[in-house]
């Protein structure tokens, strides 16, 4: 597995949320207040506080009946401009998909499943999720434009609830589509996928532990040997030595057994040789089960390995030791009292290695039905969708349409993993420390125009210390912007369905809704506060 | 100006300058009429002249070409987006998604050999390396293989290309620490699938990797030759000697297998055919005027001193192309050849490696007194054939010296186990001592022996 699936910290997050949104209110208010004093001279301290009031008032007497009224219109507005005619699109693109990606369907491979699998919960977010950011950008701008929305706010709905009445029916009709979408995606895979290979369309359980090694002396050690891999993501344990790799995997009970009351550890080692060996022969590993507490160990016998394949060793619950004849009970014997397992894996194999990284082992529970992690991914694209909708109708609040659409699709463009990463290595800006060499802003610019090397040491002097003082505010500023852009890379679960595993939900489906509950209050307050100040007449 | 017309003036105005501007563009792109002399637009006339259309240059496949009109201009910034997923990928080991991303690639620029090469190599090379199963390995090197031949299909005038087809079915099959297995294999594919027949895509005719490897080879030559299109792989004379290389090594593949008869002594009659009637009177032209003139002479390594001089009728010139010959023959070791094989298609030879080859086998077999005396017969038959003085170079090959000591060591072995003692002289035992200074070869002879007990 290339990936590694990690739970939030929730209530980390919540903390961290709390003080940039805290933070941002502050500077909010203490700048509408000091405008208002400058402008307003004395009476602007008593408008701040009626402009508080009004907006508590607004908050506190919304009405459900008022949003859901809204909610309908937006319904109803977005089906009359089109929107479903994404359908068209969509059949037209599953009508032809077999054409393309059928490979011989009477050998078919987990990798043509996966190619399956990802390009129908590819093509549904890319098909949505780009008509959701159009539809919600102009919805007010447009109604602006033609002065309906005269007409509704001279009725008694609350700005506020016209915020939430449009979020609520831009959501509405993108779950529609998405639900359709979702449903015809799911019975084109199963339809695709030739009987005999059906269980390949499986959702695997996986219950990830913590990893640590030994080195070659058993002493411990951060990681194991890197064998010059590029991605250190795996690290690689000498064979016929004291090298160990040690998982401890939390919770482990009687539930985690199947049905026969055995153990399934999937495994996917990758082997590295320094010579070539008996090359019929897979390389060999086995597994060591120890009670901390007890001391108590078993050995199994030495497997093979299926490189890049991975294997599923079924464990029965009796061990039988193959050197003293003395019975285990797998759960009693092992499990310590906090309920954890400890397995140590080695390498057999003198002189040869085996890489490794936390998700490569994992108990794997009984499966549950592809349909879960396939509808748990499409909740997913639902999730980021109402994200993208409450982003949109924020936008489209005090922008015209086109440049709404712009600014959301720029934020779904910068919440990627790939963008979040590369501002983390500017704001870092030291490459001891994984950042960018040749220092911020004004530095690299001076760097370029002067031909100077980024590893030289600038110039000492009072210059150059502006220069770099002043860099130091822009990555503050650059840091306070990330903070404002959602993390998006929870939101992609079709790895985990391509791959075979259940969607999880503590590393994926709660920080997406932790991160949508986020922006949700925040979103809708500046959105209620631009429609307030907004001069409705100005088209 | 425009200020002062009508609108109606000003958009006839623009008409006619979009008339104006059509006039070039329609000239430059008329179409080919079919024929050269008159094709019509200037950018098909250049195409014909220069062989560029699609059609010329190989098979064309709609989807590239779609993918290229659709992306205007913009492929090279989408190859190059490509190209940084295909790194992450392949430093990811997530092959299944790399091989499409290269599909992707090949699909945007497939006329672009290098990349064909490129992505062929990575294939049949670094990524069946990355596997440890041999017949996981195997699948890779097949996958480059292909590969390749598909770049060949639509650049069909590529010689390059159809070298490394060649070069897969030849080095990488035959050479690498897997070859036992890979040549096996090309027979009897491991894919279930297959059913312990061929892969019907990668060996069609059902051949040794040697002899499809001889044919791809040829290919090579005959898309220099037709096409002009000449290679910048090799020397023109090393490139030119792969075919007959591939028999060589074909022949003796055979014999490590363990095959003396009539096939063998054959193919060792057939490379000595290749050698010197077929590539000994190869033409090529090499420069003899002084530096800086571009004086040229057709030569052929199988060329007499007595051809030379009824060729040229300037003794200098004479002298100076004698000299070019003879070191092209020491380039392409011309005389080792040559003599090997005129050497290995007698039967006094096959009929000395299979003694030694037996000695190994009831060795194995711990039949030691068969051994003995077939080690014996190997040694007494070799010594016979080296001692002869038109087979004397081969008594530096090292292979062949290899298998005598091998065969030399098993002897005295046997002598050494059964409490005898080893005689003070023996056939070869000349041989051995000339090679004593050469530890790597020894190395070679102990590993051998080694791997008797072993395999």
């Amino acid at each position: 597995m290339s990936f590694d699936p990690q739970d939030m910290p929730v209530f980390d997050a919540i903390v961290y949320w709390m003080v940039v949104v805290g933070v941002l209110s502050i500077i909010v208010m203490v700048v509408s207040l000091l405008s208002l004093l400058v402008s307003h001279r004395g009476a602007g301290l008593r408008i701040f506080a009626e402009e508080i009031l009004r907006s508590l008032t607004d908050l506190f007497s919304l009405s459900i009946r008022r949003i859901w009224a809204l909610s309908k219109l937006t319904f109803i507005e977005a089906y009359r401009r089109k929107a479903l005619a994404v359908f068209v699109v969509f059949a037209l693109l599953f009508m032809f998909a077999g054409w393309f990606m059928g490979g011989d369907t009477r050998d078919m491979t987990t990798d043509q499943v996966k190619v399956y699998v990802s390009f129908v919960l590819r093509t549904i977010a890319w098909l949505t999720l780009p008509l959701i950011v159009v539809l919600s950008s102009f919805g007010i701008p447009e109604e602006i434009r033609v002065r309906s929305l005269h007409t509704v706010v001279t009725k008694p709905a609350r700005r506020l609830e016209i915020v939430l009445g449009r979020v609520f029916g831009f959501s509405m009709i993108g779950t529609l589509v998405l639900l359709v979408m979702s449903g015809v995606g799911y019975i084109w895979i199963v339809r695709q996928v030739p009987a005999s290979a059906r269980d390949m369309l499986v959702c695997r359980v996986p219950v990830y532990g913590k990893l640590q090694f030994l080195d070659r002396a058993g002493n411990p050690a951060d990681k194991g040997v890197n064998v010059g891999d590029l991605w250190e993501f795996r690290s690689y344990i000498e064979g016929a030595t004291k090298a160990r790799a040690i998982w401890v995997f939390p919770g482990i009970g009687e539930r985690t057994l199947d049905s026969d009351g055995n153990l399934h550890l999937e495994n996917q080692f990758l082997a590295f040789r320094s010579y070539k060996g008996n090359m019929k022969q897979s390389l060999l590993y086995d597994y060591q089960f120890r009670n901390p507490d007890t001391g108590a160990t078993y050995t199994t016998e030495a497997r093979p390995i299926n490189e890049n394949r991975g294997v599923t060793d079924v464990i029965s619950r009796k061990l039988v030791s193959r050197t003293d004849g003395k019975t285990y009970d797998l759960i009693k014997d092992f499990v310590a009292r906090d309920g954890t397992l400890r397995i140590e894996v080695s390498c057999i194999d003198r002189e040869q290695y085996l890489g490794m990284a936390r998700p490569d082992l994992f108990i794997r529970k009984p499966d549950v039905s592809f349909a879960v992690g396939f509808f748990k991914a499409a909740a997913g694209i639902e999730i980021m969708m109402i994200l993208v909708v409450l982003l949109a109708v924020t936008g489209s609040t005090f922008l015209k349409g086109p440049i709404a659409t712009v600014l959301t699709s720029v934020l779904m463009i910068l919440g990627g993993e790939k963008a979040h990463a590369f501002m983390d290595q500017l704001m870092i800006g030291r490459s001891d420390k994984g950042g960018f060499q040749g220092g911020g802003f004004f530095e690299s610019i001076y760097r370029i125009i002067t031909h100077m090397n980024p590893t030289t040491e600038l110039p000492d002097n009072m210059g150059f210390t502006i220069m770099t003082g002043v860099d130091g505010l822009l990555t503050g500023f650059l840091w306070l912007c990330k903070q404002v852009i959602p993390r998006l890379q929870y939101f992609n679960m079709s790895e985990y369905v391509s791959n075979g595993f259940d969607v999880p939900f503590g590393s994926t489906l709660l920080p997406c809704l932790l991160i949508l509950v986020g922006y949700f209050l925040p979103c809708v307050m500046l959105g209620y506060f631009a429609l307030r100040i907004r001069e409705l007449e100005s088209k | 100006m425009m200020n002062s017309l009508t609108s109606q003036q000003r958009k006839l105005a623009y008409l006619i300058g979009i008339l104006l501007l059509l006039i070039p563009i329609i000239m430059l792109g008329l179409p080919s009429d079919g024929t050269k002399a008159g094709s019509r637009g200037k950018l098909a006339q250049l195409r014909t002249e220069y062989e560029l259309g699609e059609s010329d240059l190989g098979d064309v496949d709609p989807s590239s070409a779609a993918m290229n009109l659709v992306l205007l201009g913009m492929r090279g910034v989408a190859v190059n987006l490509l190209y940084s997923e295909f790194d992450m990928q392949k430093d990811m080991k997530r092959w299944a998604e790399m091989e499409a991303t290269t599909d992707s690639i090949v699909r945007l620029q497939p006329h672009f050999e290098k990349v064909w090469e490129m992505n062929g190599w990575n294939l049949a090379y670094n990524t069946s390396a990355e596997w440890d199963a041999v017949p996981d390995r195997y699948f890779y090197v097949k996958k480059g293989g292909k590969f390749l031949m598909r770049g060949v299909r639509q650049n069909r005038k590529s010689t390059h290309l159809q070298y490394h087809v060649a070069n897969v079915y030849q080095k990488k099959i035959g050479i690498a620490d897997e070859a036992k297995f890979y040549r096996e294999y090309f027979l009897h594919d491991p894919d279930p699938k297959f059913k312990g027949g061929v892969d019907p895509e990668f060996n069609p005719d059902e051949q040794d990797n040697y002899l499809v490897a001889k044919r791809e080879f040829e290919k090579a030559c005959n898309i220099e030759d037709q096409y002009r299109r000449p290679q910048h792989i090799l020397d023109r004379t090393l490139f030119r000697s792969m075919p007959a290389r591939c028999q060589f090594d074909y022949a003796s593949s055979l014999q490590k297998d363990g095959k003396f008869g009539e096939v063998t002594r054959e193919a060792w009659q057939e490379a000595l055919t290749d050698w010197t009637r077929k590539y000994g009177q190869q033409e090529f032209s090499i420069p003899i005027g002084p530096l800086g003139t571009d004086v040229r002479f057709p030569i052929r390594l199988e060329m007499s001193a007595e051809d030379i001089r009824k060729e040229i009728a300037s003794p200098d010139d004479a002298v100076r192309v004698a000299k070019m010959v003879e070191s092209y023959r020491k380039m392409v070791n011309y005389y080792y050849w040559r003599t090997r094989a005129n050497c290995e298609s007698e039967s006094k030879t096959a009929e000395a490696h299979r003694n030694l080859y037996e000695a190994n086998q009831f060795y194995k077999k711990q039949e030691l007194e068969k051994a003995r005396d077939a080690a014996y017969a190997g040694m007494k038959g070799f010594e016979e054939i080296l001692r002869t003085p038109e087979f004397s170079d081969l008594q530096a090959e090292e292979s062949l010296v290899e298998e005598c000591m091998l065969g030399m060591m098993v002897w005295e072995d046997i002598h050494r186990v059964s409490g005898e003692k080893v005689p003070a002289d023996y056939p070869l035992k000349w041989l051995a001592a000339q090679h004593q200074g050469n530890h790597g070869m020894i190395a070679n002879v102990q590993r051998s022996f080694k791997r008797l007990f072993l395999d």
